[in-house]
């Protein structure tokens, strides 16, 4: 039973990362795209922070831990992060599709392929 | 106090260029000199850093700078908290490359980027980026090296697009943006992986912890793929063309920096981290296929195209080819008796490889944004007979051509005749592959040439550009002259060290 | 062997110097020619199967895609493929991207 509760952060990790794939490779909507990868990104930073826990293990406060058993440390700190950069990412993307709708109408990737070949 | 100045140089390299990035914008209140003087005191400052760091390695050797700590070396409890940084000769061979190249770029864009507005704005997308590649070649823990990976996507997608009212540059900017960011995430997850596993992320005491296990195979995989897919090999090369024609001229080189600091740092992670844990001739002949297909199928592309900077785009491509082919023959041999008789040669060609490749590709990209900016054109069918008027660019862009196609006595040679004799002792095949590749390069040079400079003066252009692009290319020139010129003692002070940085002693 | 041949004897200062010296004893052979030769009516100008030059330097010029236009018409069954593949859509950046991953994936899982 535990192992399955355990288990499952890691089963939604996978899924939510599928299903960002499926969006980005099968939906032509340059906004659904980027709406798959903000997917993928969340997918991700779970899979970090379910990582990092051990059971029975305390926060990672280095000067009042009651022992030597502290859950990973860094995993945190880099999911900060990665949410940080993905707002940042994710906002450029959306407004570079901002820009692409203005100029040329569309945000349709197929449609959006003047540098090619 | 100046010792620690010169322990500390890791962190100025980083520090200077992003203390500048929002500094220039500041000066912008005051004045546009201000601003632009602030620009160059910010590279030169940067450079003069590189300088000292790389002197200090070649001198005294290699140190290991952790931030926050007196401590040099990695040790169990400081990994836990502390970021550290390589300074070793190869960041020093990396970092030289950078700012060399970003020197050149940054003295172009003045009059290259002028009636632009905004520019206080280019200029901190310019130092975030020479900060972000920086801080990519230089550490030595992942966590620090997504962020720097992200940082250089960020910025270098901003100056990709930052003439925005071109559509063309927005859409490559956007692809750019976009894979880079799927490549980011991809990359985390390898983190994880590693970090769950092995609860460290530094790379000398994550090399000591790995088994070759399960776990390290989908993370070794992982991190082949991302890290070749930012340094354009194919088949993931396809943002590179679209990115490298459509970005302002001035970043052009710049962008093809940040993928080349890729490579740079896929060496230092397949050499440090990975290099006792798996069987290494199997990680080699993986590199070497993708060398290989970048080199093919780039200059393939490049026969078809007529867009003068995309085909200069598509022969980086395969110029990338040369040095993963010589990077897996190097590692493919690592732990037999042939590294000593020519895997070190292989490493020793590849890295020659990538600084010179850094400086020329630089120069080409530059003169062919000097042809556009003359004269508005970029399609070679409709340019000719430019050399009557611009002598100088057709000088700097033969030079680079010529370096590009390894012709002799230029620097571009040296490094390749490294690269084809090491690979022919691996197998005489590569070798010849690699001939063929380059001499198709030099047929395509000669095509560029050909059709952009020589023939009858069709008055496409007043004149030749303005003193201070030609002054920037001129710099790049120099160093190009430098490296054909004395090649052996490159090898022997820059490269041999860069070598022993990687941990590899033949 | 192929070592002490190439990478030991490779010195570009030394191959400046006997380019050097094989220009100038072109040079020479240069000067030997005749001195008296008188320049034609057409000398200079480009050749066009006979034809006359046109005026307009445009016509005269061939560049761009004309140059090695034999050698990619030849190859033309193996580059036209490999051009269409370059569709310019971010969908298949995407998947070349995953589809190398999961290539890589299973060498390294079969071979390592």
């Amino acid at each position: 039973m535990n192992q399955w509760v355990i288990a499952l952060p890691f089963i939604t990790v996978a899924l939510l990362i599928s299903l960002g794939l499926y969006t980005i490779l099968f939906k032509r909507n340059l906004i659904k795209m980027i709406m798959g990868l903000a997917i993928i990104q969340n997918g991700v930073n779970l899979f970090l922070v379910s990582l990092a826990y051990r059971e029975g293990y305390a926060a990672p406060i280095w000067t009042s831990a009651p022992g030597e058993d502290m859950v990973l440390p860094t995993s945190h700190a880099l999911t900060l992060t990665s949410i940080v950069i993905g707002l940042a990412t994710t906002a450029l993307m959306l407004s570079f599709v901002i820009m692409l709708k203005k100029h040329k109408g569309s945000v349709d990737s197929f449609k959006n392929r003047r540098c090619r070949e | 106090m100046s010792m620690d100045l010169v322990s500390a140089s890791p962190a100025f390299v980083l520090g200077i260029p992003l203390l500048f990035a929002f500094l220039t914008p500041l000066a912008n209140r005051v004045s546009k000199d201000l601003r632009d003087a602030m620009f160059v005191i910010g590279l030169l400052l940067t450079a003069l850093f590189v300088g000292i760091m790389a002197y200090e390695v070649y001198t005294s050797g290699s140190w290991i700078y952790v931030f926050g700590s007196e401590e040099s070396r990695p040790t169990q409890t400081a990994s836990y908290f502390r970021i550290m940084f390589a300074a070793d000769g190869f960041s020093a061979l990396a970092s030289i490359t950078m700012v060399i190249t970003a020197l050149g770029a940054g003295l172009y864009s003045f009059a290259y980027m002028e009636g632009n507005t905004g520019m206080e704005k280019f200029y901190t997308l310019f130092f975030l980026t020479l900060a972000g590649v920086m801080g990519m070649v230089l550490t030595a823990d992942l966590f620090n090296l997504f962020v720097w990976f992200e940082v250089t996507s960020i910025a270098s997608c901003g100056l990709v697009a930052f003439q925005n009212y071109k559509v063309k540059s927005v859409e490559a900017a956007l692809k750019y943006m976009f894979i880079s960011v799927l490549g980011g995430l991809f990359f985390l997850v390898s983190i994880g992986l590693l970090y769950g596993e092995y609860g460290v992320l530094n790379f000398f005491l994550l090399a000591d912890a790995l088994t070759g296990g399960m776990i390290d195979k989908v993370a070794l995989s992982i991190i082949i793929v991302v890290f070749a897919m930012k340094a354009s090999s194919v088949p993931m090369h396809m943002w590179a063309p679209d990115v490298y024609a459509e970005s302002p001229g001035s970043v052009t080189p710049f962008i093809a920096i940040t993928s080349l600091g890729s490579l740079f740092v896929l060496t230092r992670i397949i050499f440090t981290l990975f290099r006792y844990s798996f069987g290494v001739a199997a990680v080699g002949h993986l590199l070497i296929i993708l060398g290989l297909l970048s080199m093919f199928v780039g200059i393939s592309m490049a026969l078809k195209q007529s867009d003068v900077k995309r085909l200069i785009a598509y022969l980086s491509v395969s110029q990338i080819g040369y040095m993963l082919m010589a990077i897996g023959v190097a590692f493919a041999t690592l732990d037999s008796a042939d590294y000593s008789s020519f895997g070190a040669m292989a490493l020793e060609g590849g890295l020659f490889h990538m600084i010179n490749d850094g400086v020329y590709k630089a120069l080409l990209f530059l003169s062919a944004a000097s042809v556009v900016y003359a004269t508005g054109i970029g399609d070679l069918n409709k340019l000719g007979g430019l050399a009557h008027k611009m002598p100088y660019t057709t000088m700097f862009f033969l030079l680079g051509g010529l370096s590009i196609a390894g012709v002799p006595p230029l620097s571009g040679f040296s490094s390749k005749l490294l690269i084809y004799q090491s690979v022919y002792l691996y197998h005489p095949i590569l070798a010849i592959i690699a001939l063929v590749v380059s001499i198709i390069t030099f047929a395509l040079i000669g095509k560029i040439f050909y059709s952009a400079f020589l023939g009858p003066d069709q008055g496409l252009t007043r004149g030749e550009v303005p003193r201070s692009m030609l002054v920037a290319m001129g710099i790049l020139t120099v160093v190009v002259i430098l490296f054909s010129l004395f090649p052996n003692y490159v090898v022997a002070e820059i490269v041999v060290p860069a070598v022993e940085g990687l941990g590899v002693v033949a | 062997m192929i070592d002490i041949l190439l990478k030991d004897m490779w010195s570009p200062i030394v191959f400046i110097i006997v380019s050097l010296l094989t220009a100038l004893v072109a040079y020479m052979f240069y000067r030997i020619g005749d001195e008296g030769y008188k320049r034609t009516r057409h000398k200079g100008e480009p050749f066009i199967s006979g034809n006359m030059p046109p005026k307009d330097p445009r016509m005269i010029h061939v560049g761009g895609d004309n140059v090695f236009w034999g050698f990619t018409h030849a190859l033309r069954k193996y580059l036209d493929p490999l051009v269409k593949a370059h569709t310019g859509i971010i969908n298949d950046y995407v998947y070349w991207m995953v589809i190398t991953m999961a290539l890589v994936l299973i060498y390294v899982y079969l071979l390592i």
